[in-house]
């Protein structure tokens, strides 16, 4: 009995003394540190278990989803056989657009605009274990042209950016996470400022912004792609939905309700071209 | 007492424990983790994902003792904090190496075959490991969310826990019970 729980407090010590120095490790290092090395190793061994049960248990949960869907389902295909028709037309003409558009960017020489630029489309895999951060790992990473800090995004608007980049897979820290920011801009106005997360089920909100900024609620943000933020322009990220303590002109609190639905990604596109930029001296 | 873990050839910290009781150990706490974050960070409850690897730590602790619930707390801590992107990495692995230490030396008080006492245990532990590892994230300077929403997630992994007790521990326990080496006796 005695030696036994000897033991166990040694263990327990040894234990606590090695949390300890992982904690400090983690303080201390840099982009190259041991600590990144064994993260990539528990991802890889973590990812071959999380890839099987999110290819089990995806379709079960989409198959109950769908399953109360089934009755408006043949009127939907009907009016979807018709806008398919009308859209074709319009992808026609959106494409001589398009390239109308590349032309008199290029003579311009402005940025390019995010939907020409070059994408890889990914997976979700998984969720971050954890109920204080909002990440997703995907099913790609180096290999595939993903660096750090690239946009991530989806067919609603910005979804976030790439953080812990190893060869097959990415993790996304999204836009909903309180460590996370994207310069953004008011449309219509002229006013950038930060959206940055507040954790789910709490809108964006908009910092660092003029204080007298003149925005109301449904006025539309998408990203600003000054200076050297990663993000390309003109991503949707959201809708104003509140605009509160504009009397105390020092603070004023906006709320973004974000396009995204971060509850249910599973498809994501990384942007992977980066943007020649002539307006900084420091390309990131 | 005579509890001791039958005749230990090497003398060492780990050296009766025996490779298949670590693999075991280890598979448990690794599908653990691949489960909370796929299955289970769908199926959340008002939005909040429970905390599976710290049920199967408990119930680790609670079948085979301190000196097992050390190790899986460990190791379990910290996968989870090495999966989680800008996050203090160390500190997940320090608040459940504490955790699996104290169910696992509080469990001889505990009445024998007691069904509740592991749901009681997680519930408690859940409790416990939610609070410290927000203090001490704050103390630690990570960026944090409001009070509010850290006691609301508190609250519903205390239950969301201790709901998926009553199907994870009879689980853990059998396969610890399998791989569990001759002549150790339990209290």
């Amino acid at each position: 009995m005695y030696r036994r729980a000897g033991r166990g407090r040694l263990l327990l010590l040894a234990f606590v003394a090695l949390s300890i120095v992982v904690i400090t490790l983690d303080f201390r290092q840099g982009d190259n540190g041991p600590l990144e090395r064994a993260k990539e190793i528990s991802s890889a061994i973590v990812t071959p278990i999380q890839r099987g049960l999110t290819a089990v248990f995806r379709p079960v949960g989409n198959f109950f989803s769908s399953v109360s869907e089934l009755s408006s389902l043949r009127s939907e295909n009907h009016e979807l056989q018709a806008s398919v028709e009308s859209l074709q037309s319009e992808i026609t003409e959106a494409k001589s657009l398009l390239n109308e558009n590349a032309r008199l960017r290029d003579l311009l020489d402005l940025d390019e605009a995010y939907p020409t630029l070059e994408r890889v489309t990914a997976t979700v895999i998984s969720n971050a274990p954890a109920n204080y951060k909002w990440a997703v790992t995907i099913d790609r990473g180096s290999a595939d042209g993903i660096t750090d800090d690239m946009p991530v995004i989806d067919p609603n608007g910005l979804v976030g950016k790439t953080t812990d980049v190893y060869a097959h897979t990415a993790t996304v820290l999204l836009l909903i996470d309180p460590q996370a920011c994207a310069k953004s801009r008011v449309v219509g106005t002229g006013f950038t400022g930060g959206v940055c997360g507040n954790g789910a089920q709490h809108a964006l909100s908009l910092e660092f912004i003029d204080t007298d900024a003149d925005v109301e609620v449904n006025d539309q943000v998408v990203t600003a792609g000054y200076d050297d933020g990663i993000f390309p322009s003109n991503i949707p990220v959201g809708q104003i939905v509140s605009v509160t303590g504009e009397e105390a002109a020092s603070q004023q609190t906006i709320e973004v309700d974000p396009w995204v639905d971060f509850t249910a990604l599973d498809f994501v596109q990384v942007i992977i071209e980066r943007q020649a930029r002539v307006t900084t001296e420091k390309v990131k | 007492m005579a509890l001791t873990a039958g005749p230990s050839k090497a003398p060492g910290i780990l050296s009766d424990i025996g490779f298949g009781r670590v693999f075991a150990v280890g598979a448990m706490v690794l599908v653990a983790v691949a489960v909370q974050s796929t299955v289970l960070a769908r199926l959340t409850l008002l939005g909040v994902i429970p905390q599976l690897i710290l049920v199967v730590v408990v119930s680790l602790a609670y079948t085979d003792g301190p000196r097992v619930g050390v190790t899986a707390g460990f190791f379990g801590g910290l996968l989870q904090d090495l999966l989680l992107p800008q996050s203090i990495v160390g500190l997940t692995a320090l608040v459940y190496t504490l955790i699996g230490y104290a169910v696992g030396n509080l469990r001889q008080f505990a009445p024998n075959e007691s069904v509740w006492m592991p749901v009681f245990a997680v519930a408690f532990a859940s409790a416990v490991a939610e609070a410290s590892y927000a203090l001490l994230a704050i103390m630690l300077g990570q960026q944090w969310v409001s009070l509010t929403f850290t006691a609301k997630v508190a609250g519903l992994v205390v239950l969301y826990n201790t709901l998926l007790t009553p199907f994870a521990y009879p689980l853990v326990r059998r396969v610890a019970d399998k791989f569990r080496p001759e002549r150790v006796y339990r209290w």
